[in-house]
């Protein structure tokens, strides 16, 4: 250990003095003696300063002036500090790499974005499911290197409550995405490889619409010869009521396997939905009609046409909304009942309500009701016919039209199903059709 | 690289403005990919509806070419760029041209699919085809990755992936012959196979001419028309040295 700085400053000082004054007396010329030893000093001092400072410049870690002259204690305290400077570093530098390291060995990607959605840093999953380059690839635009037309505009609507699925840029792979703002305007991008997922799904949909199509042509042939088997004169009548009834179900069945093709062409179709103008009151009035013509129908069938607005998208399937609201409404409402249907518009959109003083659904089983073959009450539903995927398609095919569906309902008091439409989906019609159209009733 | 540095300008709303033109120019390239691997789809699947959906937004393409060209008009008009920036942007007219093609070729494709979904399917379910489509994707991919970081190294492996597709297509063509020559009831089908095969192949071609771009860009070096190998060994030494 050096001695302090004073110490060592004062123990040279007073022997450079003590010589000076000793040559001063026995060989005279005093003052200039201390003279000299005083510039001898501050030279010697100089030239110990400017080798500290060589010594911090070049920055060698050992130094033959390290423990002698008068700096000792200097040198000493900044290798001291230099040291634990230097142990300081080696700790953050393995924190970091933990992190790193466990970041790295995520199977999500991540992908930190600045507030200009410029990629700051990416782990190892993340350049694998993106394609990107951890090395070169910070401070570019995400959307420069992840193209994707719908990533670009998850990006641009700054959405991000929902994840976003998109194809990944590697083939036959799928990706879902959600961005998460958080801190100072940043952005963490977690990316998750969905592929088997989305594989998995596609298998049980093309199973659906497969085993579908492959159970039609069965099923003509089927109900082609119970047709002549009905029609036939020589037919026992013990017979005749089976055969009734056989063909009752094979029409049944009929209308499953059609509602499962077209729940499947649903889902398998990209959304959304085309941009076609639909004269959505003219067909509700036809349906209403239709409906009229029933035998077995509530007594009170009404429909208020408020608006004469159009929704833009595919007409089949706006049908088969309204169609299946309209058919479940008359199935589940007594002949006494009443059903009130409505059309109309406000700042959000444009809306259809049915309600009905039908049985009414339970509470808790609201959520569940737009499930496949799910049935509030299985006996009595199947006596009054339906396939049981009518609120699944009208589900589906709202969603693609960008909107959803609400269900209010209160066991034995009846049922409200009411579509809305997004304003973005709502098209006014022409003024000359406007004009020429019957005024509906 | 900092002969394409974009980062110095003393007006930080012409840097802005670059910067929202190469955003832009990449957002429609992002939109050719998917159009080309959506109508890709619809052959491999034979899906008339998506073949007729794509071909429905190729419009889409066509409006950002035009909006992406005014832009640049309107860039040289007002910032007179000079260097660096004036060679991005002729890069990018040049580019949203042919990003537009490919978007064209699309569309073909895209019709095509929907014709071929009507015709009798081969057991093979158009592999080749599929393999084709898939090495163009690629590169059309690569390239504009090039484009976006401004790597002409990448440009020039990119530049060289054209050969094997255009081999790759020569064995479609000669394949297609073949069948055609054996059953010509499917003449009409393999017709239309060649021409997905020929769009595919010139996709590439798209592609190729986005990477020379990309070199012109970053070093003022015009390489269209000139020797592949040259290039190559200029502005990417040690990369393609054996190929070809």
């Amino acid at each position: 250990m050096a001695p302090g700085l004073l110490p060592a400053l004062a123990w040279r000082v007073g022997l450079a003095l003590l010589a000076a004054l000793f040559l001063g007396l026995t060989l005279g010329g005093l003052a200039w003696w201390l003279f000299a030893a005083t510039l001898g000093l501050l030279g010697y001092l100089v030239y110990s300063l400017w080798g500290l400072e060589r010594w911090l410049r070049t920055g060698k870690r050992r130094s033959r002036a390290e423990s002698d002259g008068v700096l000792g204690a200097i040198y000493a305290d900044i290798m001291q500090l230099r040291q634990r400077a230097r142990r300081r570093k080696k700790r953050f530098h393995r924190l970091l790499r933990e992190v790193r390291d466990s970041t790295d060995a995520m199977h999500d990607g991540g992908v930190i974005l600045n507030a200009d959605m410029e990629i700051a840093w990416l782990n190892d999953a993340a350049s694998r499911l993106l394609g990107l380059d951890p090395a070169r690839d910070q401070g570019q635009h995400i959307t420069n290197l992840v193209r994707h037309p719908d990533f670009v505009a998850y990006i641009e609507e700054a959405e991000f409550s929902e994840k976003l699925k998109m194809p990944g840029p590697r083939r036959n792979t799928h990706l879902s995405v959600q961005l998460i703002p958080y801190g100072n305007q940043q952005k963490l991008l977690i990316v998750q490889d969905i592929t088997r997922e989305v594989r998995l799904e596609h298998m049980r949909r093309d199973f659906v619409a497969n085993v579908s199509h492959e159970l039609r042509s069965p099923l003509t042939v089927i109900a082609g010869y119970l047709e002549s088997l009905g029609d036939e004169r020589s037919l026992d009548e013990v017979w005749r009521q089976p055969v009734a009834e056989m063909q009752r179900q094979v029409a049944r069945m009929n209308s499953i396997v059609h509602d499962l093709i077209t729940l499947s062409r649903l889902e398998a179709a990209e959304r959304p939905a085309g941009q076609e103008p639909v004269d959505v009151p003219d067909m509700l009035d036809q349906l209403h009609r239709e409906a009229l013509t029933r035998r077995e129908r509530p007594s009170e069938l009404e429909l208020r046409l408020e608006t004469t607005a159009r929704v833009r998208g595919e007409e089949q399937e706006l049908h088969s909304v309204f169609s299946n609201l309209l058919n479940n409404a008359l199935r589940f409402t007594p002949p006494e009942g009443r059903i009130e249907c409505r059309w109309w518009q406000d700042e959000e959109g444009v809306h259809f309500s049915i309600t009905d003083t039908g049985i009414g659904i339970p509470e808790t089983l609201i959520p569940r009701i737009t499930e496949r073959f799910f049935r509030v009450d299985s006996g009595r539903a199947r006596e009054v016919g339906g396939t049981g995927l009518g609120l699944a398609i009208v589900k589906h095919a709202l969603l693609r039209h960008g909107g959803r569906l609400e269900i209010r309902s209160r066991p034995g008091e009846g049922s409200t199903f009411i579509c809305h439409f997004p304003t973005a989906r709502t098209v006014l019609p022409p003024p000359e059709a406007e004009a020429a159209a019957p005024s509906p009733g | 690289m900092d002969t394409a540095d974009l980062g110095h300008h003393i007006s930080s709303r012409f840097n802005e403005d670059l910067d929202r033109l190469r955003n832009s120019v990449l957002a429609m390239g992002g939109l050719v990919e998917s159009q080309l691997q959506r109508a890709v789809e619809a052959v491999v699947r034979g899906d008339s509806e998506l073949g007729l959906a794509v071909a429905r937004d190729d419009q889409r393409v066509d409006r950002m070419e035009i909006e992406i060209d005014q832009a640049c008009s309107r860039i040289i008009a007002t910032r007179q760029p000079a260097a660096g920036d004036l060679r991005l942007i002729m890069a990018i007219i040049k580019a949203i041209t042919d990003l537009e093609r490919i978007g064209d070729e699309a569309e073909k494709i895209a019709t095509l699919a929907a014709r071929l979904a009507t015709m009798e399917r081969p057991a093979d379910r158009y592999r080749e085809l599929a393999s084709l489509a898939g090495h163009v994707q690629e590169m059309l991919r690569a390239a504009l990755d090039a484009l976006a970081r401004l790597d002409t190294r990448a440009a020039v492996e990119t530049l060289a992936m054209d050969q094997a597709i255009d081999r790759e297509y020569d064995s479609i063509t000669r394949q297609c012959i073949t069948f055609m020559m054996e059953d010509p009831r499917t003449i009409s089908r393999v017709m239309n196979v060649t021409w997905v095969a020929r769009s595919l192949e010139r996709i590439g071609d798209h592609a190729k001419n986005i990477c020379e771009y990309v070199i012109y860009m970053v070093h003022g070096r015009d390489v269209r028309h000139l020797d592949e190998q040259r290039v190559a060994r200029e502005f990417a030494p040690g990369v393609v040295d054996g190929q070809g």
